[in-house]
């Protein structure tokens, strides 16, 4: 290996982990708290992922998301999720243009989904029909309307934010749908202090003042070179093995055979209360969520810790759960809560 | 040097690092197993000899048996442990990754360091680690070079030196055998008294039991009535062969045997002939006879012979056999020897001193039951040729309790009427003849007519 290659891995990974203080800080500006959340959302963002958040009314999600806009300096679409609102409306459709000369054709008019930063308020408001609209565009970055594909531009993010207490004239997501989110991102009430900030920060005559980090012509660049750099942070075989280890053990019938016989796994919480376990897109999430960790960490390479850190925004809304943990009151964190103490002892 | 070269050399070290780690935790695996194991063997082996030295036969053998399975197990679960105490070196690395809070780098260098050396960050992650070497330096990981399971070593050690005098000064039983043959040699035992069982602890073989035929023909009945430890069969059999294999352990062990010591003579009197031997009676009747003929012999020197013969009554054992004067004269004087002897009982020795307090005449007149009452009385000479009854001597008295009965002997025959014999009467006794009831006293009246009503 060359000097000037150690060279620029150096300062790559210094990049990026000043790049994402950097974002961060200017989120914190406008958003006061949620610090864990903010780290994931970013983190999801560089690992070329979504996000849903899920939070009560007022806790900051639509602003966060524009923050996060604001912050990059990318282009920015919000969708708010209504229950009439149809598929078309979030691609975009064909319609008939009237040329200056009186010719009329069909003309292509792309939806908000064609953006770098989609906010979908209120995602489980719209039919599953509708939601179903963003599907090819988060896994594929693309947009198939009529006989037509159309591309996205990289960088890709979706933000859904979710309501969890108003479900009457709400929809829940499909599974698939679900599963399309890197990690689910909660927001909860803030404490004392931070709602005494919010207030003195909110209630002032001065704004808040986000400065975007990337100029305006090299923020979708420079955001892919860091996912790629992210791409190259190095994994160990045994890491691998333990975040398969994990998403394994959240599946009901995987849950008793899990490594070899002396590392065997018996989580009853699993086989008691989930209907379905999460998916493969489970062990990517974590893997690649780890990778943004350890360079955000200075590290070139992924540790135990990091799986187990995203283990909850990674896994939580991929475990359904059937009706006894309903009625039992329990619900997904704790399923992952037992999952990642079972498989934190079978470490090599 | 080129900077490929030089980045070689430097996950060379690292990896040379990570085996130094390996190689440090396996010496100590294999020092904990080996250090464990061997104070196990050793302490094992010092309980067993402290349990050889001064436990009985059945005793060492319990704490033998709880010994070996303790050592037996252990050496198992050492075995077990020092075999998962093993680290390859990928644990190694894991576990020095733990240790120096390294987070995964030194595992990611060993699983990758063959397949990664094209990728973008692979320089860094190695170059990073090489700056942390200090933090992954095998003493810094492991510090100990030598397992704490030495102490254990020497803690058996110690114990086994501390086994080691108890083992030349014997069992508290043999020096007891021992003060028994200092004092004398000689010990005598009573045939009626013996109870014959399995020693525990075993007597040593050198013992020498010498008595007159007769006895020894007795003692052999007395063997065959009640089993001999050889014969006995069953869960007795079992804890024979348990005790003699113990015994002889024991004795290997101890290195004492049956000739280290000096002969002990065991005399053995039949004091008793015409007990049956066995019987669930055997055991417990001598006893109690003992004692009787022992207060018996304590108190003729006064009575006389008819108070030997009522207390021998009383006692439910048969009336003492005429013992000639001289043999009864030399009893006495084996009596009196007897207080010596430290087995003697208190009985014996006060029977001897009353004995030896009358004169020879009364001596050989009335205490030829002395060799009859005591377990301490020298009766050697019961067993001598009988010595010739002088004519006419009435040096002694049977009693014979005898009752009128009015059934004849024979069918048919008249039955025994006693004849009338006049004794004279004492100066408390009044002659059996009616009187008048005029004579008697009318305070008595009343308390005759009271006892005939009632």
């Amino acid at each position: 290996m060359s000097e000037a290659h150690t060279a620029i891995a150096q300062p790559t990974i210094s990049d990026f982990a000043r790049t994402f203080r950097r974002i961060q800080a200017e989120i914190h500006k406008a958003i006061i708290g949620h610090e864990e959340a903010v780290e994931e959302l970013l983190a999801a963002l560089f690992a070329g992922g979504h996000v849903l958040i899920e939070g009560v009314p007022g806790t900051g999600k639509t602003t966060l998301v524009k923050t996060l806009g604001l912050a990059l300096n990318l282009s920015f679409g919000r969708i708010q999720f209504t229950v009439d609102l149809m598929p078309a409306d979030i691609t975009g459709t064909r319609v008939i243009l009237s040329a200056a000369d009186g010719h009329r054709e069909f003309s292509f008019q792309p939806g908000p989904i064609f953006c770098h930063i989609l906010l979908g308020d209120e995602i489980n408001r719209a039919t599953p029909k509708t939601q179903s609209a963003l599907l090819e565009a988060m896994a594929e970055l693309q947009v198939t309307v009529g006989a037509t594909t159309y591309p996205l531009a990289p960088p890709y993010f979706v933000m859904a934010t979710l309501n969890p207490i108003e479900m009457e004239g709400t929809y829940p997501l499909p599974e698939a749908q679900l599963d399309r989110f890197l990690f689910k991102v909660r927001l909860a009430y803030p404490g004392e202090e931070e709602l005494v900030r919010i207030i003195t920060a909110t209630t002032g005559p001065e704004a808040s003042g986000v400065e975007p980090v990337f100029a305006a012509g090299e923020a979708a660049a420079k955001i892919e070179s860091l996912k790629r750099l992210v791409r190259e942070v190095l994994v160990a075989p045994q890491i691998e093995q333990y975040a398969a280890r994990m998403v394994r053990a959240t599946q009901p019938h995987n849950s008793r055979a899990l490594g070899d016989l002396r590392n065997r796994v018996k989580i009853d919480a699993v086989d008691r209360y989930v209907s379905f376990g999460s998916s493969p897109r489970g062990a990517l999430a974590l893997i690649m969520g780890a990778k943004v960790r350890a360079m955000l960490d200075g590290r070139a390479n992924v540790a135990y810790d990091d799986i187990d850190r995203l283990a909850h925004a990674a896994l939580e809304h991929r475990i359904m759960l059937n009706y006894a943990a309903h009625s039992d009151n329990v619900d997904a964190a704790q399923i992952v809560d037992q999952v990642v103490r079972a498989i934190r002892a079978t470490r090599a | 040097m080129p900077e490929s070269r030089r980045d070689e050399q430097k996950l060379w070290l690292i990896l040379f690092q990570i085996r130094s780690i390996r190689s440090r935790l396996n010496l100590l695996a294999a020092q904990q197993w080996l250090f464990t194991t061997l104070a196990l063997m050793i302490g094992g082996a010092a309980l067993i000899l402290i349990a050889a030295a001064k436990l009985g036969p059945f005793g060492f053998l319990g704490v033998s048996f709880a010994v070996f399975l303790v050592v037996a197990s252990g050496i198992f679960a050492a075995a077990r442990r020092g075999w998962a105490a093993r680290v390859d070196v990928a644990r190694a690395a894991g576990l020095a990754d733990r240790r120096a809070d390294l987070k995964g780098r030194l595992t990611t260098v060993l699983a990758l360091s063959e397949s990664a050396k094209q990728a973008q960050l692979w320089p860094f992650l190695v170059e990073d680690t090489y700056a942390m070497r200090d933090d992954f330096e095998p003493r810094r990981i492991e510090p100990r070079l030598v397992s704490r399971s030495l102490g254990a070593l020497l803690a058996a050690l110690l114990l086994a030196l501390l086994a080691l005098p108890d083992l030349n000064r014997g069992g508290a039983m043999a020096r007891q055998i021992a003060a028994g043959r200092a004092a004398g040699g000689q010990v005598t035992a009573d045939l009626s008294q013996l109870q014959i069982q399995p020693a525990d602890p075993a007597l040593q073989p050198n013992a020498q039991i010498y008595a007159d035929p007769e006895t020894l023909r007795r003692l052999q009945q007395k063997l065959a009535a009640e089993g001999s430890p050889h014969q006995r069969k069953g869960l007795g059999g079992l804890m024979d062969k348990a005790r003699r294999f113990a015994d002889a352990f024991q004795h290997q062990l101890t290195g004492r045997n049956s000739e280290s010591g000096a002969p002990l003579n065991l005399r053995l009197t039949d004091r008793n002939p015409d007990h049956t031997p066995g019987g669930r009676n055997g055991g417990g009747q001598p006893r109690q006879m003992a004692k009787n003929s022992g207060d018996a012999g304590a108190h003729r020197g006064a009575a006389g012979a008819a108070a030997n013969g009522r207390h021998a009554k009383r006692s439910g054992a048969p009336p003492p056999a005429a013992i000639p004067g001289s043999q009864a004269d030399q009893m006495a004087k084996d009596s009196a020897g007897a207080t010596s002897q430290p087995n003697q009982s208190s009985n014996s020795n006060q029977a001897g001193a009353n004995d030896n307090a009358n004169p020879p005449e009364q001596d050989a007149a009335n205490d030829f039951g002395g060799a009859n009452h005591g377990i301490g009385a020298d009766p050697e000479h019961l067993f001598g040729p009988p010595a010739p009854q002088p004519f006419g001597s009435d040096s002694f008295k049977i009693a014979i309790d005898a009752e009128p009965s009015d059934e004849a002997s024979a069918p048919g025959s008249p039955a025994y009427l006693p004849p009338k014999v006049r004794v004279p009467l004492n100066p408390n006794q009044l002659p059996d003849e009616p009187i008048a009831r005029a004579a008697v006293p009318a305070g008595e009246q009343t308390i005759i007519k009271r006892v005939f009503d009632r």
